[in-house]
Parts: structure tokens; C-alpha cells; sequence
């Protein structure tokens, strides 16, 4: 009898401490903002999102205080921001980045209006050119503010397109002579993956049909386009699955953007499509070897094109306590200012989401790949933001899971294409 | 004749050790590929998996140590796991008890309900878990993660238990109450001890789910001093950046202590499994 009164003192005790442990760490007036965010460990943005957390709390101390929850990996971020978003339960500030994160939280009224604070100040006022407003705008109100540019072109190892006697190609027809000639040269051309998105290939992909007329740079445009059987949309992927057959690496087909960029640190292929985010790992000897970065070019796509986007921005969510959200506006400013963006491209050489920020000669020392590559894309006559940045909410996993098929000739490009627009129909997004 | 039965006998120690040779291989190989890609650098392991590593560089633990709080998270691991699977144990051999010797009405009926969980997908139970966790006020809480990782082993552990109890003879139970046992005392002192098997393998099963569980870790918390393991290894890849070194140097350290518990102990896991399976 004895005992079991202490045992069930001591589970009491034990239930009681446990459900005490959560977490409070709010001091008397200071404002606590708890931040989850994907931006931590090997995320090359790390070490920028720390730098800025760090200011951020030395300038608003004893007003506001940023708590950073870390949530590995781009893809678990999401998730949870989603179960958060269907529980109605969202941090103070969310991050958009590339998983439309900010549609769904507006569908389920969790989204704070923050153009009265956008206007109240001239100088962020001024960022919200026709790219932000494309991005992060909704019926003419604000509701995100971006930080950094999706500017995308290719990379080019310049000893092998050296080796098979080419130069940068300005329009599609060179571009597929100049992969016939490193094939010849006994070089395979272009790295591509059809995993996780397929990254690299929807790049490709994408350059193609947006410069391959006004029918194809309309859709491009468009966000969350149903009708993938368009002509512009079937002549592309006819050529990606060339692609596959004729001037990739066997990987592509399973492989993942790690696997397609690894092809390209190795030397195994000529051409990789992707953005500045990259060029860090050019110099780093754990992918690539000594001396790599020295032989990389950049170019834009053929036809003058590049992808120019702002990246959707962050966010300021519904809250009870109305001075919660007044602190997630000051957050969402100060983390979007033009200091901040300028600090991202001199630290990690993030491009700048607004055109107002000047690529300062610290960052052309820096990153002299990304210069160049920025005066390249200030020519650029035709940009757009991704083929599967513009898709309906699921479409994307459809595409890397049946692009496989198309790799491997299981399918016809219109076959895909049907497949493509059946599930956006389906799923049609109503702006 | 007998030089035949030898020759025979010969022939199938050959292939049963070959057999053997094959499955040690099979369960090895994937941690001596682990623990020599933790030496690799990136390229080497994805350009040539296979390959022996050309310099044994600890750089990738280095690394692995820097960015992520793997120890804090080893230990929540443990804490966490041990409870959810005593208090999933503990709850569910009662369960199992009450359903394979005592009648009530609505048994079968409650049975089913009890089982049909199994088959509920996770992500139907992401949002309500989610709600219900953060209402009680156990989010980001050891608690909230002890309480969903017993209650995701539920379904299984009262199957396995359930059938257990159902194998032990009624006239144990019946001696006891003579000899003037009450129902607690008849539980604990000589029903659990027979059904030893079936608990061992019910907490073989509810530890391993929730040594494993990654999404309700990430759902359920957000701070160091409560997140497990799983979540660590998330800190070493992201959509455009890789370091496959430091990830398979962390999965060396989260993985070699359990090894090593296991060598030392196997003994005693494996007697406790087959321990009362021959009872009754």
C-alpha cells in the first residue's frame, strides 16, 4: 500500500514537472517573435539570416527579441508551415521562398496586410517595382516583402567548351550545335536530374519555351497555367527528352540537382543550368577540386534570356496581441531593407531582390562570377520566373515523378504534357 | 558410406556458413559504408561510392559537430524513446491483459476501433495531433513527444500483447486469486511474467518507431533542449547545398553507441525475448 502511494506521488510529480516544461523565455516588455526557419546548417543563407537575427535583437533590444527555431532541410520547413497554416496556427512571420506559402496562408485569412506600413515608409515603398508586386502582392495590397532575386542563367566549364572549339551560344540553334560539338569532342554536354523537381531541367526546360514565342513567354508569365498541351510547351519537352537521350550522363534520369551538380564540379559535364547560389561551392575542395572555380563561365540563355524573380518574400501572420504583429512588421522591414540585402550579397553573394540595391565593389571583388553574371543579365531582352515556380500546389512532385518516363521513352512529350495539364486542371488555382 | 555422409555433412556446413557469411555481409555492409563515406569527401562519394576513401580526413565530424547539436539531440532521443516505450508497454499490456481473459460487453467492438488505427495514414493525424499538442500547452515538450510516440506504437503493442496474454493458461490466474492474490497483484506478479515475450517484443518495436519518428519531432517541437535525432540529420542537406560528409560522419556518431549497447547487452535482449515463449 505503502509503495504504491509513493509510486503514484512520484508519477504526480513526474506528469507535473514534464507539462512545466514549456518553454517562456519573455522577459518584461520585451516582444518575443519566434522565427522557424530552414536557413541554418549547410543553407548557404545561414550565416546571413544569423548576422541579421544577431543586429535585429542589438537594435530592438528590450522592445523586440527574434527566437530562431531551426528547421532543417527546405522541404520539413514547408511542411510544417503547412500543417501550422490547415491548424491556423502560424509563427509571426513566415517565409514564402519557393512553396507558395503565402497563397495558402491567404486562403486560410492568416495573412497581415502590410501596405499602410509598406507606404509609411518612402524608401520601402520604393522595392515594390512590377517584379514584387507580381510575387508578393494580391489585389493590389502588399502582403510579403522579398530579400533576395531568383537570377538564374548556366554555368559553363570554360577548358572543355575550350577542348570542343565554342564559345556561349546567343541563340537555341547554336546552343544544340554547341552540344553537338562537345559530344563529338567526346564531352557530355549538359547535367540534368529529374528528381526532387528536377531542378536543373526545368531550367532548361523553361528557357526554351519562354523564348520560343509570345504564345511561349505568355505562359511562362503566367502564374498557375492549366494548359500544358500548348505547342510551345510539347516542342520543349520533345527537345528535353533529346536531352536525355542524346546529351546528358546516365544519372540524369533518378538523379538529383546534388547528383547533376557533382557531374559538373567533376568535369563530367560541360553545362549546368542554375543561379549564383552555387558559385560558393566552385571554390569549396570538398565538391570541387583545386582550382575549379577558375575555369567556370556564366552565361544567359539563348534569346537573351534569364530568370529574373523576386523570390517570394516573407510575411507577417494574423496574432492575437496586435503589438506582436506591429513587431513582425519591424522584423519583416528590417530583414528586406536595403542594408540587409546588400549584406546578403557581400557575405554569401545572394542577388539583391530590389533594383535599388547597387552591387557594390566589395561584392564584384568577392563573387567576380556573379558581376559578371549580373552585367550579363542587366542586357537580357526576355526573363521570366521558373517553369514549376508558376505551377499549381502538388503539380510539382507529379512532374519529377513522371519525368522518368519521359527520360526514358515510356512516355511521348504529349503523353506528359496531358499528364501535366489534367492534374493543374483538376486543381486549378483561382487568383 | 560414411565417407559419403561426411562428404555430405561437409557440403552443408559449406553453404550454411556461406549462408551466414552472406547475411553478416547483408547487415554490415551499409555501416562500414556509412563509417568510410564519413572519411569521403563529397565528390569522392558521389562520383565513386564505393571507393576506399584516398585520405582519412576528420573534417566531416568536425563539421558534423559544428552544425548540428547531435549529443543534446542523442540524449532526447533516448530520454523520450525510453518512456514512450515503457508508458506504450506499461498501458498497453493492461489493454492486452483486459481483452484476452476478461468478458464485457462491446469487446470485439472496442477491439477493432482500437486496431483500426493502424491504418490511418500520418498525415490525416498531422493537424489534429498538432492542435490537440499545442492546446494542451505541450508544445515543444518531451511530453507532447512521449505521449504520441506510445500512443503511434498503440495498435501494434496491443496486438502483440493481447495474443500473449491469450496464450497464458487461465488456471495461473485462477491459482492466484486462490491463494488470495487481488487482480493489480495477479497482473503484475504473474501474468507479466509470463508474457515476457510478447513485452519484449512490443518494446523492441515501440522503441525502434519512436527512436525513428522524424515528422511529429519537427511538428511538435522547435527547441534544442527537446528535439531527437532524426531531426540532426535534416542540418546537412537543403535544396541547393550538400555536405554528405559531415551527415554520414553524425550518422557514425549517432550510431555507434547503439551498436555498442547492443553488443554489450545482447545477451541479456535476446534471452528476454525468448524468454516465456515456451511457457504455457
Amino acid at each position: 500500500m505503502k509503495t504504491k502511494k509513493i509510486l503514484s506521488i512520484a508519477l504526480a510529480a513526474a506528469m507535473t514537472l514534464s507539462l512545466g516544461v514549456v518553454s517562456s523565455t519573455v522577459f518584461a516588455d520585451e516582444i518575443v517573435i519566434n522565427y522557424p526557419t530552414f536557413q541554418v546548417g549547410s543553407n548557404s543563407a545561414a550565416p546571413v539570416v544569423a548576422e541579421l537575427v544577431d543586429e535585429f535583437n542589438e537594435i530592438y533590444a528590450g522592445q523586440y527579441k527574434i527566437v530562431v527555431e531551426d528547421v532543417p532541410g527546405d522541404q520539413n520547413y514547408a511542411d510544417k508551415i503547412k500543417v501550422q497554416i490547415t491548424s491556423g496556427q502560424l509563427p509571426p512571420v513566415c517565409y514564402g521562398a519557393g512553396y507558395k506559402l503565402l497563397d495558402m496562408a491567404l486562403g486560410a485569412d492568416l495573412v497581415v496586410d502590410i501596405t499602410d506600413a509598406v507606404n509609411a515608409d518612402p524608401d520601402w515603398a520604393a522595392m515594390f517595382d512590377e517584379n514584387w508586386e507580381a510575387v508578393d502582392c494580391r489585389d493590389g495590397k502588399i502582403y510579403a516583402a522579398s530579400s533576395e532575386s531568383e537570377k538564374i542563367g548556366y554555368f559553363y566549364n570554360k577548358e572543355l567548351y575550350e577542348q570542343a572549339g565554342i564559345e556561349p551560344a546567343t541563340t537555341w540553334d547554336e546552343f544544340f550545335a554547341n552540344c553537338e560539338a562537345l559530344k563529338e569532342a567526346g564531352i557530355t554536354p549538359i547535367a540534368m536530374d529529374t528528381a526532387d523537381g528536377a531542378w536543373c531541367t526545368q531550367l532548361l526546360l523553361g528557357a526554351m519555351i519562354a523564348t520560343s514565342g509570345d504564345e511561349g513567354l505568355e505562359f511562362m508569365k503566367s502564374m498557375y497555367p492549366t494548359d500544358y498541351s500548348i505547342q510551345p510547351v510539347v516542342d520543349a519537352i520533345t527537345r528535353i527528352q533529346e536531352f536525355y537521350t542524346n546529351y546528358t550522363t546516365m544519372d540524369a534520369n533518378g538523379g538529383a540537382y546534388e547528383n547533376a551538380a557533382n557531374n559538373f564540379f567533376s568535369g563530367n559535364v560541360a553545362m549546368i543550368c542554375n543561379g549564383p547560389w552555387m558559385i560558393g561551392d566552385f571554390s569549396d575542395t570538398s565538391k570541387a577540386p583545386e582550382g575549379f572555380a577558375d575555369k567556370v563561365g556564366v552565361a544567359i540563355f539563348p534569346g537573351g534570356f534569364v530568370y529574373d524573380s523576386p523570390i517570394e518574400g516573407m510575411f507577417v501572420t494574423k496574432q492575437d496581441d496586435p503589438a506582436l504583429e506591429e513587431a513582425a512588421i519591424a522584423m519583416v522591414k528590417f530583414f528586406t531593407s536595403a542594408d540587409a540585402q546588400q549584406k546578403a550579397l557581400e557575405m554569401q553573394g545572394m542577388v539583391p531582390a530590389a533594383k535599388t540595391v547597387e552591387i557594390t565593389d566589395a561584392a564584384k571583388e568577392s563573387f567576380p562570377l556573379l558581376a559578371d553574371f549580373i552585367d550579363q543579365a542587366a542586357g537580357a531582352s526576355v526573363s521570366t520566373a521558373t517553369f514549376t515556380g508558376g505551377m499549381v500546389p502538388g503539380l510539382e512532385d507529379l512532374w519529377s515523378t513522371e519525368l522518368p518516363n519521359l527520360a526514358s521513352g515510356a512516355y511521348t512529350p504529349e503523353e506528359l504534357c496531358q499528364i501535366l495539364t489534367d492534374f493543374a486542371t483538376e486543381n486549378a488555382v483561382t487568383e | 558410406m560414411k565417407k559419403h555422409t561426411s562428404a555430405g555433412r561437409r557440403t552443408a556446413w559449406f553453404f550454411a556458413y556461406l549462408f551466414m557469411a552472406l547475411c553478416v555481409a547483408v547487415a554490415v555492409f551499409p555501416i562500414i559504408w556509412v563509417i568510410l563515406s564519413s572519411f569521403k569527401s563529397n565528390q569522392e562519394i558521389l562520383s565513386n561510392g564505393l571507393s576506399w576513401p584516398t585520405q582519412w580526413s576528420f573534417d566531416g565530424y568536425r563539421q558534423a559537430l559544428e552544425m548540428a547539436p547531435i549529443f543534446q539531440y542523442f540524449l532526447n532521443s533516448l530520454i523520450v524513446t525510453v518512456l514512450s516505450t515503457a508508458l506504450n508497454v506499461l498501458a498497453l499490456s493492461m489493454a492486452g491483459y483486459v481483452f484476452a481473459k476478461k468478458q464485457f460487453r462491446g469487446k470485439n467492438l472496442l477491439f477493432s476501433i482500437l486496431s483500426l488505427s493502424m491504418v490511418i495514414p500520418t498525415t490525416a493525424l498531422l493537424s489534429p495531433i498538432y492542435v490537440t499538442i499545442t492546446k494542451l500547452g505541450l508544445y515543444d515538450t518531451k511530453a507532447a513527444l512521449v505521449l504520441v510516440y506510445a500512443a503511434l506504437s498503440m495498435p501494434i503493442s496491443l496486438m502483440i500483447l493481447r495474443s500473449t496474454f491469450a496464450g497464458v493458461p487461465k488456471e495461473l490466474e485462477e491459482a492466484a486469486y486462490i491463494d488470495g492474490a487481488g487482480f493489480l497483484r495477479t497482473f503484475f506478479s504473474v501474468m507479466m511474467p509470463c508474457a515476457r515475450g510478447g513485452i519484449a517484443s512490443a518494446s523492441v518495436l515501440a522503441f525502434l518507431e519512436g527512436w525513428n519518428e522524424f515528422t511529429f519531432a519537427l511538428l511538435l517541437t522547435s527547441s534544442g533542449n527537446v528535439r531527437t535525432l532524426p531531426l540532426s540529420l535534416s542540418y546537412f542537406t537543403s535544396q541547393f547545398s550538400f555536405n554528405y560528409t559531415a551527415m554520414f560522419a553524425a550518422i557514425t556518431i549517432a550510431v555507434i553507441p547503439s551498436i555498442i549497447v547492443f553488443t554489450v547487452f545482447s545477451e541479456q535482449v535476446n534471452a528476454s525475448i525468448v524468454a516465456g515463449s515456451v511457457k504455457g
